[in-house]
């Protein structure tokens, strides 16, 4: 029994850093309609901000972490503000191309520094000893992390249902003229959701970065591992990416914990969540709580 | 007519300086061509980047030095972000440019290009140390032992040293691709053989943020060791988590836990950089020359690397020492084909490669061993230290070469 509940709260883990992780796609679909392939460098450049900040300028980790937050907030505004206003209007499939562009031209410019091509990790903070409550352990690391994705994940909800930028926010992405007519300044949202989606990316960055190392491949590739979380909960939904995530998180380690070993299989861990996703989507093509739009013609 | 005598001096001019260019061209020497195709960005560039710093160093130390006399190397490294098509695209044009010896990297690149360097007849160095690099193929020769070697080594060393009573039970932790999977079917060929381990199950890991299910599933199946075939950052996530659950082995094959061991590109100052302390009591298969060993060896990897003002990182790194090694064996084999006063292109350094063993095996300062290749044998260093990471360091503890390996070879 001990190794079933082990099970869950490593999935359960697992599922909220997918979630969070996810959160940044979301934010930026829900409010503009376009799937950012360049998120997984974006969640990479707020992993090595925090590390130089920590380990070449001697700031202390907690600072870093909030420091990287507001650097790539700024800095998914400014690719926003940049690259993506011009194209307010344009076909879907050409800001598309115009992510993808700039996922290689963020791979170039992280290529250019030591990030690129070393590997490191970051100072221990956390007590070593993880914590254990009959006989299930999580590392402080995980914890904390789960803490973070929960708090972020809560605030976010807030913000989207009581604050008035957040309600602007679901107002543009339900229908863009309207939220004009009556005052909304659409570019602003956009620039707000880049924004907000870089924060979440850094902070997921950051825990990803504990658990792994910072590898610059390893943390880039969990923007397109987060993929079919999104997909699963439903592209434009908060509540879709944390039950997505960790339906994902739990299938992944059940498939691994119950599968993997026998009958002769291995390597379900992987298979088993693309596997379920396609089950799902057969009944609910929008996801798990996407918005089924019905369009006029 | 003004005009015509000025552009007939322009043309005498352009002639003149063109003659004086070539001449001086040939007084300076011959230039020999070669050609490196790597991942210098993109995946696994965490090892071809210095990998490329060590072939780029030790070719300018032999034309600085004038290792060659008056002859030059002209080694082109172009990066192919572990794309096979752009290896592809990259050794077509090294070909057009008439390159005598070829450098390569990836396990599926070298066996993807494999019939292009048979039918381009030019001997190829590849980063990879796949033993199927070698079937079908006579112009790769592959610098050390194989990740094979590695792998059924180190399985050899669990049964010598194995205080449990019983057979060692192993599992295997590698990554999915022919890469990966290569060493297993040595090493099950290897316990036909009567090799006494038990398999008892083969991870193909994935992106995995959590191996908490895994471990706990290995250690219900009484496993002791863990053989890792991958690169370093799945493994350190491995290491941490198994740390994390005290499952890690304190001592080699402590009872009740798990003592890992791994390959080639498990390991080194990455793994370290990766997983923290919880890379202590790694075990690692490599025949290279680590710096932490103090050695004369060491000393001068890293004066090669300060008289080319490189990092600590890079002048620390066994792929800064595998990229010097890349260089070397072409650099000896041109070398020896003018001791020969043979012309230096590929079939004569082909010829001098597959010469060179016993007496006129080459001794490297990067290697754990000396190198030696026959027609029959293009496995250069068969040596191979076993290193322990101890205090933050990878430490030899021994040296060792695989028996088996040469009976599975033999019954090929």
């Amino acid at each position: 029994m001990t190794y079933f509940f082990q099970i869950i709260i490593s999935g359960v883990v697992v599922g909220s850093i997918y979630a969070l992780a996810a959160l940044g796609l979301v934010l930026i679909y829900k409010s503009s309609r376009v799937a950012n392939f360049a998120h997984g460098q974006i969640i990479a450049s707020g992993a090595f901000i925090a590390f130089f900040l920590t380990v070449d300028k001697g700031v202390p980790i907690f600072f870093s972490f909030i420091i990287s937050m507001i650097v790539t907030f700024f800095l998914a505004m400014s690719v926003e503000r940049i690259f993506l206003r011009r194209l307010i209007g344009e076909p879907i499939i050409s800001v598309i191309m115009v992510t993808i562009g700039l996922a290689s031209i963020i791979d170039g410019l992280i290529y250019f520094t030591k990030f690129g091509t070393e590997n490191y990790s970051f100072p221990a903070f956390l007590p070593q000893e993880p914590v254990s409550l009959w006989g299930v352990s999580i590392s402080w690391t995980q914890l904390v992390g789960l803490i973070i994705t929960s708090l972020l994940i809560g605030g976010f909800s807030w913000f989207f249902k009581k604050s008035t930028v957040g309600i602007s926010m679901r107002a543009v992405s339900d229908d863009q003229f309207g939220s004009m007519s009556v005052g909304i300044s659409v570019p602003r949202v956009f620039g707000l959701a880049w924004a907000t989606a870089g924060l979440s990316a850094a902070a997921a960055g950051c825990i990803i970065g504990n658990i792994t190392g910072l590898n610059f491949e390893t943390l880039h590739a969990f923007g397109i591992v987060v993929f079919p979380v999104v997909i699963l909960g439903g592209l434009d939904s908060i509540l879709g990416a944390v039950i997505g995530g960790i339906i994902m998180g739990l299938i992944q380690q059940f498939a691994a914990g119950y599968l993997d070993g026998n009958f002769g299989l291995s390597g379900t861990g992987d298979v088993m969540p693309y596997l379920v996703l396609l089950i799902i989507l057969l009944f609910k093509p929008h996801g798990l709580f996407g918005i089924h739009e019905i369009e006029r013609v | 007519m003004k005009s015509k005598k000025a552009v007939l001096f322009n043309v005498l001019l352009v002639l003149v300086l063109m003659v004086a260019f070539t001449a001086s061209v040939q007084a300076g020497g011959k230039v020999y061509k070669l050609g490196m195709s790597l991942a210098i960005t993109g995946p696994t560039s965490d090892a071809g980047n210095p990998m490329s710093k060590g072939v780029e160093d030790w070719f300018k130390f032999v034309n600085d030095t004038k290792l060659l006399g008056d002859d030059t190397i002209e080694c082109v490294i172009r990066d192919d972000q572990y794309e096979n098509d752009a290896t592809k695209r990259n050794f077509e044009e090294y070909l057009d440019e008439g390159i005598v010896f070829y450098l390569n990297y990836s396990t599926g690149s070298t066996l993807a290009l494999k019939k292009d360097f048979e039918d381009a007849k030019v001997p190829v160095v590849p980063a990879s140390y796949h033993e199927g690099n070698l079937i079908d193929s006579t112009q790769i020769f592959l610098p050390v032992a194989t990740y094979s070697e590695n792998i059924v080594g180190l399985a050899e060393y669990i049964v010598a040293n194995h205080k449990e009573g019983g057979v060692p039970k192993v599992a295997f932790f590698i990554h999915p691709s022919a890469f990966g999977r290569g060493p297993l079917e040595d090493t099950q060929k290897a316990v036909a053989a009567g090799l006494k381990i038990e398999i008892v199950e083969t991870v193909e890991h994935g992106k995995d943020l959590d191996s908490t299910a895994m471990l706990t599933r290995l250690q219900s199946k009484g496993v002791q060791y863990v053989l890792c075939h991958s690169v370093q950052s799945p493994v350190a996530t491995l290491l941490k988590d198994s740390q994390r659950l005290g499952m890690t082995a304190k001592s080699f094959g402590e009872k009740g836990k798990l003592t890992f061991v791994g390959a080639h590109y498990t390991g080194g100052n990455d793994l370290i950089a990766l997983a923290g302390d919880a890379a202590e009591g790694f075990l690692w298969a490599c025949s290279y020359n680590m710096t932490s060993e103090n050695n004369e060896g060491a000393k001068k990897q890293l004066d090669l690397a300060k008289k080319y003002g490189r990092d600590d990182k890079a002048a620390n790194s066994h792929n800064y020492a595998t990229g010097i090694l890349m260089a070397q064996i072409p650099t000896e084999a041109i070398k020896r084909v003018k001791e020969a006063k043979m012309e230096v292109n590929p079939a004569n350094l082909y010829k001098i490669l597959n010469e060179m063993n016993g007496a006129k095996e080459y001794k490297s300062f990067v290697a754990a061993g000396p190198l030696s290749y026959s027609p029959k044998d293009h496995i250069g260093v068969d040596v191979q230290n076993i290193y322990q990471a101890q205090g933050g360091q990878f430490k030899a503890i021994k040296s060792v070469s695989s028996e088996y390996m040469k009976t599975i070879r033999a019954g090929k």
